[in-house]
């Protein structure tokens, strides 16, 4: 979805920063939107201390909406790993070539996925 | 006695909007009752699972060994479910990366039924959802729910059927008259809606905590004009990075 919509609001985004945390996105903000992110992730106890610095970027409204969708893809992932779902069809075919640019093929979740279509 | 609603956030420092405490409090009260194939104890217990893994060492040694099964140990609980079920959730909030079949047929062996396991999946996700939206703004966890009496529903979806999964899912052509609603009307849903619907409720659920927190599936489709202050690519750049943390390759 971030290459969708990226494409569909002609914002030029790096998709190396969804794997490489160190990696400029181009996004504004992006930097602490993705610290963020990670650090609830790995309950790093840097937490506080992104949550403080995202706030001053994008302001409460902005934080609130990362929280929520980092907590809403908390659920997503899980749910996705846990039933051991495939992957739905757009994403088997279109998005192989763009796995294996990103490395996500290397995911330890990738082992579970089964590439088939609904 | 003084009465207090659950997920007040009066008190919070951000302005949290309205749908977030209403879809969290439908949460709690789903969590509480009686489920499908779980008792609303033994729900509310899968939820006191879903934080007592956070700490839990056994999982903490298994998530940096390279093999975790090759770790033994018991898991830091304290509820009375099956040990089958306690494993679930502890491995699926803190290792989900490294879930397999082999795995999962390892606790159906143990006696845990798929569609048990599947309700266990939504009633964890959807603690975790709501708790990491708190941890995420550093406001404390709300208090887990009294549970509600009664028997659990114990009803499959007759249209359950292998669709790739692990479990069996229900595809939309295939819904039983009650769950005629479960995914809006359309003519199919994604795998990962569709996960779940094994256990019809839970599918609700999801949709439900998916609009307060992220987005709607009507504003999924929507790329500008949504009523949100960060753009759709930097809601987008969350969540990659999200599922790209917990090795998700789905």
């Amino acid at each position: 979805m971030l290459r969708a919509s990226s494409e569909a609001t002609e914002t030029s985004v790096d998709m190396r920063a969804v794997v490489d945390g160190e990696a400029d996105s181009g996004l504004p903000r992006g930097d602490a939107l993705s610290s963020f992110a990670e650090a609830l992730v790995r309950r790093s106890p840097d937490l506080d201390a992104e949550r403080e610095r995202l706030e001053a970027a994008v302001g409460a409204a902005g934080l609130i909406e990362a929280a929520g969708t980092a907590a809403n893809f908390q659920r997503m992932t899980r749910i996705a790993d846990a039933i051991g779902i495939p992957l739905d069809r757009d994403g088997g075919e279109q998005g192989a070539a763009f796995r294996a640019g990103l490395g996500i093929d290397r995911f330890a979740g990738a082992e579970n996925t089964p590439t088939a279509a609904r | 006695m003084l009465l207090v609603m659950p997920f007040d956030y009066g008190g919070s420092p951000y302005p949290i909007p309205d749908r977030i405490p209403k879809a969290h409090r439908a949460a709690w009260s789903h969590l509480a009752e009686p489920g499908m194939w779980w008792s609303g104890a033994e729900r509310v217990a899968i939820a006191e699972e879903t934080r007592n893994a956070e700490d839990c060492a056994l999982c903490a040694e298994r998530r940096e060994a390279l093999s975790a099964p090759s770790v033994v140990g018991e898991h830091d609980s304290s509820t009375a479910l099956p040990p089958a079920a306690i494993e679930a959730v502890h491995k699926i909030v803190t290792d989900p990366g490294r879930l397999s079949k082999p795995w999962l047929e390892g606790l159906l062996a143990d006696g845990l039924t798929d569609a048990a396991y599947v309700e266990i999946v939504g009633v964890l996700t959807t603690v975790l959802s709501v708790d990491d939206l708190h941890r995420g703004l550093g406001l404390d966890l709300e208090p887990l729910p009294a549970s509600v009496g009664g028997e659990p529903e114990r009803r499959r979806p007759a249209g359950a059927t292998d669709e790739g999964a692990w479990v069996h899912t229900v595809p939309a052509s295939a819904l039983d008259a009650a769950d005629a609603d479960l995914y809006g009307g359309a003519p199919q849903a994604a795998n990962v809606i569709r996960a779940l619907s094994l256990v019809p409720p839970a599918v609700r659920m999801l949709g439900v905590l998916h609009g307060a927190h992220y987005l709607s599936y009507a504003e999924m489709r929507m790329m500008t004009s949504l009523d949100r202050s960060l753009s759709r690519p930097q809601l987008e750049l969350v969540a990659a990075r999200v599922s790209a943390v917990n090795e998700c390759f789905y």
